[in-house]
């Protein structure tokens, strides 16, 4: 009984696909119930998934293999839909289907006015059912598969408003963005089965001698960093993060679900996946918690500037999975627990934030700069609680989530003994951005809720939507704030507060059981929180939101005179240090440059010669033939005749 | 029938062949043009029955026969679109009819009588000009209406 618990776990996936098919098939007969299908199915596999976690957490052995179907046998090649349930998967697939779920619960109100909702639902259920699919197979092509499949539900909805120029282009810039970093996960996957021969996570990472064990350390170190190209784009790492703000141009849920929830923590849960691969070699995993140290602050110290709500929290993704990285850097068990802790973490409390600023743009009518809002408080007062529920956790707050996850992360860097300067500049890196993260999340909390309006039109829309409910072109106006979207507030924001307490106390901390994760070697001793930093950065997390108190909750001059002090350093935050610029010109101009140039020689050399060789039967046609062409049928009936009359004298001629 | 007597139906076919042929390639007058080739037609029957005699079986019996019947279904066609020809431009001179030549070309031979345009007060059918001896009595055309 238990056991085909597991066993069926595939149905999770399935009944996504399946929801899919019905909503695209039968959307219009559907009517405006086509959420049903996708609601559905994600709460089956939210309630299916939490029973395999449980299976999974409560039983040893920690790691069951499931044989789905075998789907391709060729020669060597052994391509066996095979399923993993141990910890991190199981743990990655109930988070996705149930903040899933929440989101999908919330986009019935959020979409309702919108045109296109079934086809918002299809593709939301495609997209639950590559994720859940993505954290379960244990075979790298399907990885692959299921790694582009999430990254094709992103780009059409990221496209969702594709009438907008805006959204075409940025769901087009998401999508090209993946592609570089997609080019060297690809090479590193076909590196890894050229070199093992095998597919499977079973033969790469777990038994007595793992295929990954022969491969030579350069191999390894060459294999991780492909591997972590990939992950760099998919989870908008530098220098591949420039299409993540852009993204937001999708509808509100999807930000949610996609660019901060789960699509973009993929990157981090693959690296974990092999993480016994990354443990073998020092300058992959250096290179990942570089990578991480740097991103997290430079989205940080970009996000601080921002004016955008959306792309505030979008930054502050950036950073909160740089966050996960560097975790997953300092090559140690504990690390790679405290990352996904903080995968765990981030998407409830990012998406609570986000669907909290959906819910904050449909009172302000779509209007998103924060610098015209304030006040909000007082007219949505559930999504003001949620949000500061939500901002707490970001902030680092001490006893909510995001303080937990971050500071196991922030001590598994302090723990990396044998770092050297590396660590010791990731985890200054880190604490810095911990601060910069509570100013900007408090920044962006008190613009918004605190305060009196600052635009006088947007604060008439906003008093309007209070008393009369949706403004769109709909007959209905519902309330303001009705149950379909308090409840998923309110569960995500239950989540924002009480998991990290849940998790790092009351269960004995994740350590003892996602160290079990499959090919994980001993973890050592638990990871203990050093009080000294624990303090510091409790202070740092405190200090940034109070900070942001005296600038932002009130009508204050300190801000502008700060941004006077410290012009060009502002400026270089709120132009986003330019790397969207420098990457239009050192890629994306040489490269419509090189187009441009393939364009005169296709048109000049390559047509000209093909033109050249279609004219020459032309030339010959009008000399010779088109003479012939004279529609007397007399003169037809003598060609024919004469043909015949060749025919026949051949044929005489060779029969005698 | 003995093999050396094919030669001679062979023969006769032959020639009604090529007499229709001729006839095909020198007439201009649509009906004359159109029993030419059923000329030619029953040269082909002649051999196939000639064939089918010699061999002692029924193949060209068979095919000859399948002749017949298409050159009746084909004759019924070819009639009525020569009539529908005839209608349009009150003349059966094939010469009126070299619509198809490539664009821009010269006729090959332009007809020598212009095509009566005005609605004619009672009904027209197509004539056959005059062939072979110009006969006794003064009549310009046989009425084959």
């Amino acid at each position: 009984m238990l056991d085909s618990l597991v066993n069926l776990v595939w149905l999770v996936p399935l009944a996504s696909f399946l929801a899919a098919a019905l909503t695209w098939a039968c959307g219009r007969w559907l009517g405006r119930m086509v959420w049903i299908p996708c609601l559905a199915a994600s709460a089956f596999g939210a309630l299916w998934s939490l029973l395999v976690l449980i299976r999974v957490a409560s039983s040893a052995p920690a790691a069951v293999l499931v044989d789905v179907f075998s789907w391709l046998q060729v020669g060597e090649l052994d391509v066996t839909v095979r399923l993993l349930v141990d910890p991190l998967s199981s743990l990655m697939l109930f988070m996705v289907t149930f903040v899933g779920s929440l989101i999908v619960l919330f986009s019935v109100w959020y979409m309702a006015e919108e045109r296109g909702y079934a086809r918002f639902f299809a593709e939301v259920a495609l997209f639950l059912g590559a994720m859940s699919s993505l954290v379960l197979v244990a075979n790298v092509l399907l990885l692959y598969v299921f790694w582009e499949l999430v990254g094709l539900c992103s780009y059409l909805l990221i496209g969702f408003y594709f009438t907008r120029p805006s959204a075409a282009a940025a769901a087009k810039k998401a999508f090209v963005v993946n592609r570089v970093g997609d080019f060297g996960f690809a090479i590193g996957l076909l590196l890894l089965w050229t070199l093992t021969g095998t597919l499977h996570y079973d033969q790469l990472l777990g038994g007595d001698s793992p295929a990954i064990n022969s491969l030579t350390p350069p191999w390894i170190t060459l294999i991780g960093l492909l591997l972590f190209c990939g992950a760099v784009g998919k989870s908008a790492q530098f220098p591949l993060h420039v299409w993540l703000p852009d993204a937001m141009e999708g509808p509100t849920p999807v930000s949610a679900l996609i660019h901060a929830a789960t699509m973009v923590t993929a990157g981090v849960y693959m690296v974990a996946r092999f993480f016994p691969l990354y443990q073998a070699s020092a300058l992959a995993t250096g290179t990942v918690l570089a990578i991480g140290a740097f991103t997290a602050f430079l989205a940080a110290a970009i996000a601080v500037t921002q004016t955008d709500l959306k792309r505030i929290l979008a930054y502050s993704t950036i950073s909160q999975l740089a966050y996960m990285f560097m975790g997953l850097g300092t090559g140690q068990i504990v690390g790679a627990v405290a990352a996904i802790f903080h995968v765990f973490t981030h998407a409830f409390f990012k998406a609570l934030l986000f669907l909290g600023s959906g819910s904050v743009m449909h009172a302000t009518h779509g209007e998103l700069n924060i610098w015209k809002m304030g006040g909000l408080r007082r007219f949505l007062p559930v999504t003001h609680w949620t949000f500061l529920c939500g901002a707490l956790a970001l902030a680092g707050i001490p006893l909510f989530s995001g303080f937990w996850s971050k500071d196991a992360i922030l001590a598994a860097v302090w723990e990396a003994e044998h770092g050297g300067l590396l660590v010791r500049v990731a985890l200054i890196l880190g604490l810095v951005t911990a601060f910069l993260t509570a100013f900007y999340t408090a920044r962006a909390y008190f613009l918004v809720f605190w305060g009196e309006p600052r635009d006088e039109e947007v604060a008439e829309q906003v008093r309007h939507y209070a008393e009369d409910g949706h403004p769109g072109e709909g007959q209905q106006h519902g309330p303001a704030e009705p149950l379909t979207m308090q409840v998923p507030l309110i569960a995500l924001a239950a989540g924002a507060v009480l998991l990290g307490l849940i998790l790092a106390l009351g269960t004995g901390g994740l350590v003892p059981f996602l160290g079990h994760s499959f090919g994980y070697a001993e973890a050592g001793e638990h990871g203990h929180h050093p009080l000294l930093l624990v303090v510091l950065s409790s202070l740092l997390a405190l200090a940034g939101f109070a900070a942001a108190y005296p600038m932002y909750a009130t009508a204050s001059e300190l801000p502008a005179r700060l941004a006077a002090l410290f012009r060009p350093l502002y400026v270089a935050s709120s132009q986003k240090f330019w790397i969207d610029e420098i990457w239009l010109y050192i890629a994306v101009r040489p490269m419509l440059a090189v187009a441009a140039a393939c364009r005169v020689l296709d048109t000049l050399v390559v047509d000209g010669l093909v033109n050249l060789v279609a004219s020459i039967p032309a030339v010959l046609a009008r000399v010779f033939l088109r003479p012939m062409h004279s529609g007397a049928l007399q003169f037809y009936a003598i060609g024919m005749l004469l043909g015949l009359a060749v025919i026949v004298i051949l044929v005489v001629l060779r029969a005698s | 029938m003995p093999v050396e007597f094919v030669t001679d139906y062979l023969a006769i076919g032959g020639v009604l062949f090529a007499i229709g042929a001729a006839g095909f390639l020198a007439r201009r007058n649509l009906i004359t043009m159109f029993l030419c080739v059923e000329l030619m037609l029953q040269g082909v029957a002649l051999s196939l029955v000639a064939f089918s005699a010699t061999w002692r079986n029924y193949h060209g019996q068979a095919f000859a026969l399948f002749t017949v019947a298409v050159a009746a279904a084909e004759a019924g066609v070819a009639l009525a679109l020569v009539l529908l020809l005839f209608r349009q431009r009150r003349s059966l001179d094939v010469l009126w009819w070299q619509e198809l030549r490539e664009p821009g070309l010269p006729l090959a031979k332009v007809p020598e009588q212009e095509p009566v345009d005005e609605e004619p007060t009672e009904p027209q059918w197509p004539k056959l000009p005059p062939a072979g001896l110009e006969p006794v009595r003064k009549r310009e055309t046989v009425d084959v209406g």
